[in-house]
């Protein structure tokens, strides 16, 4: 699907003013296209696209001038701002100038990439990006465009080796976000960004993956069926590269702008001294977005820098003190909660005493095989049940309650396992 | 004078009928074999020779000339031997005998006696095939000869037998009866020899019962299902976990094979093995090879073009433990079985088609550390090592497998807890209903091997059912291809509990086998 239809086509049309012959002359594409081509150059970054395109007044006149003799040097200067030197270096303008020769080449490598494309002159730009310093000019999406736009949104980030506890805590965060009807935001990577993935996933919320490369490098390539999973599951996963770009060392902290800038709030789950959500974290601050952080145990190294980021970063840090807690300090409604009774009558009889066991905590399924004295078949089979209806969360073979189970009251029978990953932590 | 005689020589696991005309004219003494024959071939007129000599008989100083057809055929192996000698001692009129419908095969050694070879029992059949009705093979191979149904075998321990026994007038034999069952007895499971330690099986000694293994319902279900229905299963899980007790109860979970199928599993062992083979292989094999295990081990090859562990196991099950430690090009050799259920063994200008159709069973750790994945313990493996561990099993073989178990320690207060564990007994009994539906439902199709049309008409989908698959498939982002293979799976289930279509139910529970991917860092494969 190239997406191009919908948001008008990308390439040749009316609004080009052409003639003559090839290379020396005006670029054969529309300022949205000429958006698209310029934005992805590799070495072009928000910054010096926005110089550019103020310096000569529209995209389309940069690629012109890129096409002309001498072009290197003048793109160069006029990426220099008031303040400041140039910020494009001249091997990038040299792929300008490329591009430039050859708009329809950058083009093709879209549109064969099958990703839509969505610009800062497109109505469907998400809002909350516009509002942004340095906004994305383009952005590179499969799935639902439109879920980029959703009424509310919360980034779930975090390490990429998360402990079990970390994980769990993840995915009922974002279980719990998107049965309030808001969409999940994360940045694709393993660890905690996966399990909140999954979490929105499995229990069938859009969610949107921010990825720090372009659509063909998807990174970390594991997670290509992951991403495909998010895309027909009504979410999307976006980029500001374009689909050729490689990631690199320095794509990934200029796509945690875009989480949080996504996002109307950024729970920030596990973080060591020197993880990356940490990054995302003073994103959300800068761009004057709500900030959570999930606390955890003294001397614990994987909260080492959540905990320092509490420390140094003042009230607008808030602390994650329940998921209760947390949906009611982001304003969202908690799922409408069923009288006992009524739960109890529409779930099935293997479902109903899984239910119960894991009232206690979270269980492996041969726990539950133990609490409950099903035969096996029919615990797996009432599992899958109940995670369709987002009552249970799978998270490292261990299962716990999620959604309306997870409100009730804790009482009945001791908790199967000391070890539970089920509550959050601290 | 001419004499002609049938005789058999092997190609792949079949016999090929192989006529052995032998001329014995006056001229400059000489012995000729032509039409194809390899180098054990041509040693035959040594060996031939010898037995004449050492047996009481001439070498007749005339020329000898022995065409071996259909010429077009490659002719290998000794088993040949007996049938020129006899043809020589015809030829030159030292042993008079009407030898029309007769057959023989064997080796002979220098001093008269005659040998096995291997793949006596597929010799004896494509003679048989051919309306051979008497058979002279070795008689330390007597009992392997009279495996093959329908014919009259006479067991010859030297040269000299051969003779007498034509000159004896022929005694009727009794067709031999049906086959003969094993029943439930210890499990057999072929055993070629000097194949070295890393092809040998592993089940020498006593099968652990199901009711012995704690917990683990994932793995068990997901063994079960794997069993009754032709699935491979993919056990990922720490060390001690038990992986390895689990795949040992295989055998005591499988049913018997039927009449064809165990001749077919007895014709494997009896190209396989050095020895002869002395019953029906009832039982189906097992076979689990080391890591270490050769390309030719695995495949088959060699200088003799033996079938490997892949056909060993054939109407079996190959269980291949620690499967990331397999040799790149040995997991690469799986596809083919795995895709089309045979293998071709090439050899310097030989090949071969060899059947291979079994039931995969792997086990792995999830990383090198083995803590990938375990609640309440974190992977110690540097970034990106654990990813790198699992992608030496490919993509195309990883697609194969139907059933995921992800498996983790059973904490030891579980050990004792909960109902007991049911019995291989009570599973096998299960599993034999389920392939008895398949096989009357399915013409003979496992489930596992189901193309995506028969298996949409298998499942009898409704409404509710059609609409829960869609819903699972959409959850994990499946293709097509995914699709199928929850449907297999829940197809399995079914025959399983005995139901002609597809519940709900069994969905739900053929979801529950899908790729761990957020545990091991695995695509969602589709
Ligand atoms: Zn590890």
């Amino acid at each position: 699907m190239l997406g191009i239809g919908r948001l008008g086509p990308l390439g040749r049309d009316g609004d080009a003013t052409t003639g003559g012959s090839a290379s020396a002359c005006p670029p054969a594409v529309d300022e949205r296209g000429a958006w698209v081509v310029l934005a992805g150059a590799h070495g072009v970054g928000p910054v010096t696209f926005a110089r550019l395109v103020a310096a000569y007044g529209s995209a389309r006149a940069v690629l012109l001038d890129a096409t002309l003799p001498g072009a290197v040097g003048r793109l160069v200067d006029a990426s220099a701002g008031s303040e400041s030197g140039p910020v494009l270096s001249p091997a990038s303008a040299m792929t300008v100038v490329a591009a430039a020769r050859d708009p329809e080449r950058a083009l093709d490598s879209v549109r064969r990439s099958g990703v839509s494309v969505v610009t800062q002159r497109d109505a469907a730009y998400p809002s909350r990006l516009r509002q942004i310093d340095l906004p994305p000019p383009v952005l590179f999406v499969t799935g639902s465009v439109e879920s980029l736009e959703p009424r509310r949104a919360v980034a779930v980030v975090g390490t990429r080796r998360p402990t079990a506890v970390g994980r769990a805590t993840s995915a009922r965060i974002a279980a719990a976000v998107g049965a309030s009807g808001a969409t999940v935001v994360s940045g694709l990577a393993y660890g905690i960004d996966a399990a909140a993935h999954l979490a929105a996933v499995r229990a069938g919320t859009p969610t949107v993956a921010v990825v720090g490369g372009g659509h063909q490098h998807l990174y970390p390539a594991g997670h290509s069926g992951l991403a495909a999973a998010i895309a027909a599951g009504g979410g999307s996963v976006v980029s500001e590269f374009a689909p050729d770009v490689p990631p690199s060392r320095g794509t990934f902290p200029r796509r945690n702008r875009i989480i949080s800038g996504l996002s109307d709030a950024t729970v920030v789950v596990e973080a060591g001294a020197r993880s990356g959500a940490l990054t995302t974290a003073a994103w959300a601050l800068e761009q004057g977005r709500g900030l959570y952080l999930v606390p955890g145990r003294l001397d614990d190294p994987a909260v080492a820098g959540s905990l320092a980021f509490l420390r140094e970063a003042g009230p607008e840090a808030r602390v994650v003190a329940g998921i209760a807690e947390l949906l009611e300090d982001l304003g969202l409604d908690a799922p409408p909660r069923r009288a006992r009774s009524d739960q109890a009558a529409r779930l099935g009889a293997a479902e109903a005493a899984i239910a119960a066991a894991l009232a206690g905590g979270a269980g492996s399924a041969d726990e539950l095989v133990a609490a409950t004295g099903l035969p096996g078949a029919a615990v797996l089979a009432a599992l899958t049940t109940l995670e369709l209806r987002g009552l249970v969360v799978e998270v490292l073979g261990r299962y716990q309650a999620a959604g309306r189970l997870a409100e009730r009251p804790r009482r009945g029978p001791r908790p199967l396992d000391a070890r539970d990953a089920g509550r959050p932590v601290g | 004078m001419l004499a002609t005689l049938l005789s058999a020589t092997l190609n792949g696991l079949a016999g090929r009928v192989v006529r052995v005309e032998v001329d014995v004219a006056p001229g400059l003494p000489g012995f000729t074999i032509v039409g194809l024959p390899d180098a054990a071939l041509s040693e035959a007129r040594e060996r031939v020779r010898g037995a004449l000599r050492n047996s009481g008989y001439r070498n007749p100083p005339r020329r000898i000339t022995v065409n071996l057809a259909p010429a077009e055929l490659r002719k290998a192996g000794a088993s040949l031997d007996l049938a020129i000698a006899l043809g020589v001692l015809l030829g030159s009129e030292q042993v008079a005998a009407d030898a029309a419908g007769l057959g023989l095969v064997g080796e002979l050694g220098l001093g008269g006696e005659v040998r096995r070879v291997p793949g006596l029992l597929p010799m004896v059949l494509a003679l048989r095939d051919r309306g051979v009705r008497r058979v002279l093979v070795p008689a330390e191979a007597v009992e392997e000869a009279r495996l093959a149904p329908g014919v009259d075998v006479e067991g010859m321990a030297t040269l000299g037998d051969v003779a007498s026994c034509l000159r004896r007038p022929r005694a009727r034999r009794v067709t031999p009866a049906p086959l003969p069952r094993t029943g439930v007895g210890p499990v057999v499971v072929p055993e070629p020899a000097a194949r070295g330690a890393a092809g040998r099986a592993e089940y020498a000694d006593r099968v652990p019962d199901l009711s012995e293994v704690r917990g683990q319902v994932v793995a068990r279900r997901g063994l079960e299902i794997a069993l009754a229905g032709g699935h491979a299963l993919l056990m990922i899980g720490p060390p001690g976990a038990g992986k390895t007790l689990l795949a040992r109860t295989i055998p005591s979970l499988m049913p018997d094979l039927d009449d064809a199928s165990a001749l077919a599993a007895t014709v494997v062992a009896s190209v396989a093995s050095e020895a002869p083979v002395t019953e029906l292989r009832r039982r189906p094999p097992v076979r689990m090879p080391h890591h270490t295990v050769s390309y030719a081990g695995m495949v088959g090859g060699g200088p003799r073009l033996a079938p490997g562990e892949v056909t060993l196991a054939d109407q079996g099950c190959l269980v291949c433990d620690e499967l990331p430690e397999f040799g790149r090009d040995v997991l690469e050799a799986l596809r083919q079985p795995l895709e089309e259920g045979s293998v071709a063994v090439v050899r310097v200008g030989r090949w071969a088609t060899f059947p291979a159709r079994f039931t995969f069973v792997a086990a792995m750790n999830p990383c090198p550390c083995g803590r990938l994945g375990s609640a309440g313990q974190s992977c110690t493996c540097p970034t990106g090592v654990p990813q790198r561990y699992l992608r030496r099993v490919s993509g195309p073989l990883r697609d194969r497998v139907d059933l995921w178990a992800a498996m983790d320690r059973v904490p030891p207060e579980l050990l004792l807890r909960g109902p007991a564990p049911e019995s291989s007994a009570v599973v096998a009994a299960r599993i034999r209903l389920a392939r008895a539906a398949q096989a009357a439902r399915n013409a003979g199709v496992p489930n596992g091997q189901l193309g995506s049309r028969a298996l949409r008409d298998a499942c009898r989908l409704g409404a509710a059912t059609a609409s829960r698959a869609v819903l699972l498939a959409d959850r994990e982002g499946l293709s097509g291809r995914g699709t199928d293979r929850l449907l297999r799976v829940a197809r399995t289930i079914a025959d399983l509990e005995g139901r002609d279509a597809v519940s709900v139910a069994d969905l739900d529970e053929a979801a529950r086998f899908r790729v761990p991917a957020d545990r091991f860092g695995l695509g969602v494969s589709g």
